[in-house]
């Protein structure tokens, strides 16, 4: 998947921070918090080619239904996708 | 009309976080004291072409291993001011760093070389923002306060940049050379679509000469009270305004209280807590505006400096006369101007007690007035 924004991921204060860099500062003023499922995925987005590999990644590292994990997935794809962040 | 502008909610959860945990949220970098202007009330105040003032100033790969340094601790905001940041000819190096460790770089300048490749290399890699302070309404108040004609230039590249996307806020500072011109700024603010922060309370310049406890080149407490309240009425909508009037007579009518109040600490903002300064010769402090506690991140480690400025700051205590007094949800009094005011954090500042009573009384008068047209008409 293509990561179409300037995003620096950091740890800050125990949480997951997306900062805007570049040009991105224009349309993204502001930070990200990604929750521990979204920095998870996040690292996997740029060499993933699509949804059911990273289904398969979670189902990998965490215990939890198939059907749960497609649906938190989707829900954070549909959020990025919102915010042409992929 | 003019809304409060508020912290975004993420910024403010960070800095709450970093408050428990001891974490550097936010940072100033004076890259210098060196301007190209020549303002009477300025903190720093060091004439461009001071060579002897560069020699002192901090190398570009200090600030830079600072900045990563405070990034390695939880820094993410961090505000480039100066002096001028921009007489510096490596700023665009320290600024490129800063923005490539994934910090947040907003930029306080005067505005005045905003222009060619600087306001470009700017739109082509923008800060989170830029703060500029517009010190007058026309040529004439720069050419008396800043000792420049500087006036138009700086309005348009404030456009430009406005223009080309980047956020723009404006500082002002009233004083008396440019009290005049308050209605003037504040309608080239609208026109230009750009938030304004104004102040008419002006520090002593104790950076500038640490005996000069309590004074300064700047209005009377009454004055520049008046001044606060033109720029409320400028601000706000006459309800908001009326609102804001009949709040402050309820939060002071509370008789004060005879029970001894618990001393609070010291320093209710953010200073030394998620927040330090770093002057433009290595020093670490709370706050710009303070002398002490100091830290010196070069001589141990910024970690070191940080967790040393830490403790020093929560020793500061308050002033007894401060904690119990009944104006005190109204009074803006800090740790910084009681010790710029006083030469101590534990003694009350004399020009901010009468300020306070100024903007109260002439808030409520300015409130009266209005509800008196209000009914004539």
């Amino acid at each position: 998947m293509i990561i179409k924004k300037d995003l620096i991921k950091r740890d800050i204060a125990g949480e997951t921070v997306l900062v805007p860099c570049g040009k991105t500062i224009y349309d993204s003023n502001g930070l990200f918090i990604l929750n521990e499922l979204g920095a998870f995925l996040w690292d996997l987005l740029p060499t993933a080619e699509g949804e059911a590999e990273l289904v398969s990644a979670v189902l990998a590292e965490y215990e939890v239904a198939e059907e749960t994990a497609r649906g938190d997935i989707g829900e954070f794809l549909d959020k990025l996708r919102e915010m042409d962040i992929i | 009309m003019q809304r409060k502008q508020s912290e975004p909610f993420l910024s403010r959860y960070l800095h709450t976080k970093g408050r428990a945990k001891g974490l550097p949220i936010a940072g100033n970098f004076e890259l210098t004291a060196r301007c190209n202007f020549d303002c009477p009330m300025c903190y720093v105040h060091l004439k461009q072409e001071d060579v002897e003032a560069r020699g002192r100033e901090l190398t570009t790969e200090q600030w830079i291993g600072l900045a990563r340094e405070a990034r390695d601790a939880g820094m993410v905001f961090v505000l480039l001011t100066g002096g001028e940041p921009f007489v510096r000819k490596d700023f665009f190096e320290i600024y490129g760093a800063m923005k490539k460790m994934g910090l947040l770089v907003s930029i306080n300048s005067n505005g005045s070389m905003l222009t060619g490749e600087i306001r470009q290399k700017l739109i082509e890699d923008p800060p989170f923002r830029v703060n500029v302070s517009l010190y007058g309404g026309c040529p004439e108040t720069y050419r008396s306060m800043c000792g420049q004609d500087a006036f138009n230039r700086v309005v348009e590249n404030i456009r430009c940049l406005k223009e080309a996307g980047i956020d723009v806020r404006i500082n002002l500072s009233i004083t008396g050379y440019n009290r005049q011109d308050m209605e003037k700024i504040w309608q080239i603010s609208q026109e230009l679509g750009v938030h304004v922060k104004a102040a008419s309370y002006m520090f002593p310049s104790i950076r500038v000469n640490d005996e000069q406890f309590g004074q300064g080149d700047r209005l009377c407490p009454e004055d520049a009270a008046a001044c606060a309240v033109r720029w409320d009425r400028l601000r706000f909508a006459p309800e908001e305004f009326a609102a804001r009037a009949r709040a402050m007579q309820a939060l002071t009518a509370a008789e004060s209280s005879d029970c001894p109040t618990e001393l609070e600490s010291g320093v209710r903002c953010r200073a030394g807590s998620t927040s330090f300064w770093m002057t433009w010769d290595g020093r670490m402090l709370p706050c710009g505006m303070m002398t002490w506690p100091v830290t010196r991140p070069l001589d141990v480690s910024f970690g070191e400096a940080w967790k040393q400025l830490r403790q020093k700051t929560a020793e500061i205590k308050s002033a007894p006369g401060c904690v119990n007094c009944p104006k005190k949800d109204v009074c803006s009094v800090c740790a910084a101007s009681r010790v710029a005011e006083t030469g101590s954090f534990e003694q009350v500042p004399e020009y901010i007690c009468r300020y306070t009573d100024a903007l109260i009384e002439k808030t409520w008068a300015a409130y009266q007035e209005s509800e008196d047209e209000y009914h004539d008409h």
